[in-house]
């Protein structure tokens, strides 16, 4: 039986030919080329001319015919190089890829209302990529984009407000236990260790014993005191190494956190060292 | 920022949308700030304060009508802060609220302040203190720098660091930038009066050195205050509820940086409750925001 569908003509849109490849086909005989990016390029419909390969393509004196590829989209080169920066950049920090789509995105959405054109687009790329983090609900540390990126934290900080006013939209504020899973599997610490930190930041915030103090350096100490009590000690800078954070300042921190340290643990923790027994700095 | 349907040029109009800024006695008889501003709807993080704006509210409608035969304005007296709660002795061009709720408004929507309304007997009683004074003054006639650094005392002059000659008086205790166009800027003045005492004995200094020196265009650019609200604010419900103005990243800066828009003033608020107040041309400005945002700040105070 054949149903026959209202439609003017049915296109086949299986390949064009069949390829046994039981080997890895060097050349892929699709003549069709790269999925295009409508959404991020302006839908550029340019020729290109690659360098060619066989001896034909290269005229009497050894240089290759046909020249320079064709400027290409030429009034969104930039916008293509900020795109490979991104993609760069996240690719050190083993992003996802629907961060680098998210921040492809607020890239171009800034890009293209030229509020801030004055500033580098390295910059620029550097506070997209920060605010697609924080968007998708995993934030990074400043200092973690500043790692992958060549521009201060300064600017990057300058950038993110700036690009934040010029979309209209915020961003939700950071928390500690934002970051705990990142540190605690950096640090290899425990899945245990990483809930009783996890808890005790919380705990903390909600007592509100830290007042005033950047939640890294809150989670900082809180992951200091829980592998403090358990069997996988860490040091202070370690911790700060991994987190970002100086030692001093999960010192100040912990020295907050210390006095009321019994009421912070979660219930069923297994101490290996117990509560009294901790590091007082 | 963007308010919907409300006229849109009058920006001066307090901080849009519900940042509150009781105790306005500006309003203009054209805006009819009952009608199009429709202040979004915010989850009040304190709840008694939807009781005691509402019992506020009541007590001012009850003034407000004792008051309307004498206040001749067409806006309302300075009691009434919510912008749409615009019970203009003039009757109203306004209210576009349907149906009477912008009296007893019990609903927790729109038309929900964002703070408890301030009467305006109460005022917070702290008055910010001045720390710093900026002004510019045009000495009229240009300065050879050099000389000036060399023979005047407490001068330093780096012409490769700096285009200027940097000049320190004890009494009052400023510096002075001066610039060879003969334009000089004054800082670190507690007063309008000591900035101006100083920038005038900075142009006798020059005038001593043989330069003709005037004191044209004596303006203030800038003030700071300071002052302690005296109980610890919770910077995140803050920041939550007056998204459009307040920027609180603690990774970049401890406080909470409010851009308040009418008057035009950035604030630095502090976890201990320690505000800082710049931006400001005249004095009263910095008291004008204070006062702005005490009642915003008592929302927020710490429980604890």
């Amino acid at each position: 039986c054949i149903f026959l569908f209202h439609s003017d003509r049915v296109i086949d849109v299986g390949s064009e030919w069949r390829t046994f490849s039981n080997e890895k086909a060097l050349k892929d005989p699709s003549r069709v080329g790269d999925a295009q990016n409508p959404l991020l390029n302006g839908g550029d419909l340019t020729t290109m001319i690659s360098r060619g390969t066989g001896a034909a393509s290269f005229d009497e004196f050894g240089n290759s015919k046909y020249q320079n590829r064709r400027t290409m989209s030429s009034s969104d080169r930039a916008m293509l190089n900020a795109f490979k920066e991104i993609s760069t950049m996240a690719d050190r920090i083993n992003l996802p890829r629907n961060i680098v789509d998210r921040t492809n995105n607020l890239f171009k959405q800034v890009y293209e209302q030229k509020s801030l054109k004055g500033r580098a687009n390295d910059a620029i790329a550097s506070a997209c990529l920060y605010i697609a983090c924080r968007q998708e609900g995993v934030p990074r540390t400043f200092k973690e984009i500043c790692a992958v990126s060549r521009i201060s934290k300064k600017e990057i900080g300058r950038c993110f407000k700036l690009i934040l006013k010029a979309l209209e939209t915020s961003v939700d504020l950071i928390t500690t236990g934002d970051f705990m899973s990142r540190f605690c599997s950096n640090l290899g610490l425990p899945k245990q260790v990483q809930m009783a930190a996890t808890f005790i930041a919380r705990k903390a915030v909600e007592l509100d014993l830290v007042p005033g103090r950047s939640p890294i350096s809150v989670a900082a100490a809180a992951i200091y005191m829980a592998s403090q009590a358990s069997a996988e000690k860490k040091t202070q800078k370690e911790i700060g190494d991994i987190a970002g954070v100086a030692d001093v300042t999960i010192r100040q921190s912990y020295r907050l956190i210390y006095p009321r340290a019994a009421e912070l643990f979660p219930p069923d923790f297994k101490f290996d060292t117990p509560v009294d027994k901790l590091p007082q700095l | 920022m963007d308010q919907n349907n409300s006229i849109p040029p009058f920006q001066g109009l307090a901080s849009p949308q519900g940042a509150m800024t009781p105790g306005m006695p500006m309003f203009s008889p054209m805006m009819p700030y009952g009608s199009g501003l429709t202040p979004q709807p915010v989850q009040n993080t304190n709840s008694l304060s939807i009781l005691e704006e509402q019992q506020r509210q009541q007590q001012q409608q009850q003034q407000q009508h004792q008051q309307q035969p004498s206040a001749g304005l067409p806006g309302t007296s300075g009691q009434t802060p919510q912008l749409y709660h615009s019970q203009t002795a003039a009757g109203s061009t306004t209210t576009a609220l349907p149906g009477g709720t912008g009296l007893y408004s019990t609903s927790i929507g729109p038309m929900t302040p964002l703070t408890p309304a301030t009467p305006a007997s109460e005022s917070s009683g702290i008055v910010p203190t001045l720390q710093n004074i900026v002004s510019t003054v045009n000495l009229g006639c240009k300065l050879d720098l050099k000389t000036i650094a060399l023979r005047a005392r407490n001068a330093e002059y780096n012409p490769k660091r700096f285009a200027a000659v940097i000049m320190r008086i004890r009494e009052p205790r400023t510096t002075a930038l001066i610039f060879s166009s003969g334009k000089m800027v004054c800082t670190g003045a507690k007063s309008e009066e000591e900035s101006r005492l100083a920038a005038r004995k900075y142009a006798r200094v020059v005038q001593k050195l043989g330069f003709p020196a005037k004191f044209l265009d004596f303006k203030i650019q800038n003030m700071v205050g300071s002052c302690d609200v005296k109980f610890p604010i919770r910077l995140e419900g803050l920041v939550l509820t007056h998204q459009q103005f307040s920027s609180y990243e603690p990774e970049l800066f401890p406080g909470l940086i409010y851009r308040m828009i009418k008057p035009r003033i950035v604030l630095l608020i502090f976890v201990s409750g320690k505000v800082v107040l710049t931006g400001a041309k005249v004095r009263a400005e910095i008291y004008e925001a204070f006062e702005n945002i005490y009642p915003i700040l008592k929302g927020f105070r710490k429980t604890t």
